[in-house]
Parts: structure tokens; C-alpha cells; sequence
């Protein structure tokens, strides 16, 4: 099993559900998070405009933190690639800020209503 | 790669992230959790409380870097005190990027 961790935009979460549900992986935790990636915050996705005396002190137009939000998906093995496919083709903008995907490891998956172990309890 | 789960005070996220940051390392994610530890909350005067309040700083780093983040976090999030936090690290076996589709950070 691995675990599928997407940090992507909150306005592309109901389509990324929809192609999910569509590819067959209805099941996901999600989680308002913020964060910021390599351009530290300020990229123009959520920026305004300063006066210069305001950027003279340093200020910036961008936000520290950008409200992104983390989906959770956890598949067998064999599934991995066709659900990072899904998500980076609905949530491609060629604009910063798209987000991350990773790729971890999980041991156990224990389904609490039936006590299915593995492979058989997220299917 | 490693992912570093850093559960920290809540006062105390923006030094760390601040600190991580002059030391190159941007990319983080926050994420607002509560929780307890070993003492099961805390007990100030007749009231307990349970689940406390924590952040959890989210980051992947290259295997070479885990040593220098953790002890930067050790560095900024400590205060001698309970409830100064944990930091887990675990694997990640692959990180693409969403704008461009290539593999790695």
C-alpha cells in the first residue's frame, strides 16, 4: 500500500474528486492546510499591490503562508501511478502554485467496521 | 527522501519556520492539530485540559538534509518545558511537482 499525500489548490479539490471517483478511488481524507513551496509565498497567485514606501521597508505584495488544501489517498501498490496521473492532469495550470505530490510508504490499513487487515480493507 | 512531521507549540511555529527558512529551506506545510503527550494534557488549577493546541510543520527534505533541519528545529522550538513537541521522520519514495509533472523536490 502507499500513501498518496496531494497538497493542491482548494479551488481544484471538487474536480480532482470528480476524476478520482471517475478512475475509481472515491476514498480521501482532506485537510485545509497552509504552506508555501520554493517561491516562499509571494508568488503573484495571492498578491496585491504596496505602496513604495511600504516596500521600501521590505514589505512584500505575497502572503507568508498560502491556504492550500491536502488530500490523503491511500491505494495498493499497483494503483499508484494511475491516481498521481489523475490528479497532476486536473490540477495542471502551468502557473506557480499548483502543488506536491508525494509518495509514502504505508505498513497496515485496518478497516474498523469489518476488521480487515491490508490490501482488503481500502478496496 | 524523508518527510519530517514536526509537532511544535503553536507560539513557536513561526520561529521555527523562520529559522528553517534562513537556513534554505522554504517549502513547508502547516497544519493546526491538537493533541496530548505523556502527561495527558495539562492541569492548571481545577480544570483539565485534555487535547491541546499544536501545529504540525510538514516538510520534505533530501536524506542529506534531515540532520541539519532537525537540529534546527530543536534549536527553535525549545523551551526546556512539557509540551515543547515531537518530530517523526519518515520515507517518501517519490515527490512530483504539479505544474511541470517531473519526479523529485
Amino acid at each position: 500500500m502507499k500513501e498518496i499525500i496531494a497538497i493542491i489548490r482548494p479551488k481544484k479539490v471538487g474536480r480532482t474528486k470528480d476524476a478520482l471517483s471517475e478512475s475509481g478511488f472515491p476514498s480521501f481524507m482532506a485537510v485545509a492546510v497552509f504552506g508555501r513551496g520554493h517561491q516562499r509565498g509571494i508568488a503573484a497567485e495571492v498578491n496585491c499591490e504596496l505602496p513604495p514606501e511600504l516596500l521600501s521597508q521590505g514589505k512584500s505584495g505575497g502572503m507568508k503562508y498560502i491556504p492550500k488544501r491536502m488530500l490523503t489517498i491511500v491505494v495498493p501498490d499497483a494503483d499508484v501511478d494511475k491516481v498521481v496521473e489523475t490528479i497532476l492532469s486536473v490540477n495542471q495550470t502551468a502557473q506557480i502554485g499548483d502543488g506536491k505530490i508525494f509518495v509514502c510508504p504505508v505498513d497496515e490499513a485496518l478497516r474498523v467496521r469489518t476488521d480487515e487487515h491490508g490490501d482488503k480493507a481500502i478496496l | 527522501m524523508k518527510m519530517i512531521k514536526a509537532i511544535v507549540r503553536p507560539e513557536a511555529s513561526d520561529l521555527v519556520t523562520e529559522g528553517l527558512a534562513e537556513a534554505g529551506y522554504f517549502t513547508m506545510t502547516k497544519i493546526q492539530a491538537f493533541g496530548r503527550g505523556k502527561q495527558k494534557g495539562i492541569t492548571v488549577g481545577e480544570m483539565h485540559y485534555d487535547e491541546l493546541p499544536k501545529v504540525m510543520i510538514m516538510m520534505v527534505v533530501e536524506d542529506a538534509d534531515v540532520d541539519e533541519v532537525l537540529k534546527l528545529i530543536k534549536y527553535k522550538a525549545y523551551t526546556g518545558n512539557f509540551g515543547d513537541g515531537k518530530v517523526f521522520v519518515t520515507p517518501v519514495e517519490k515527490a512530483f511537482t504539479v505544474r511541470t509533472g517531473m519526479m523529485g523536490l
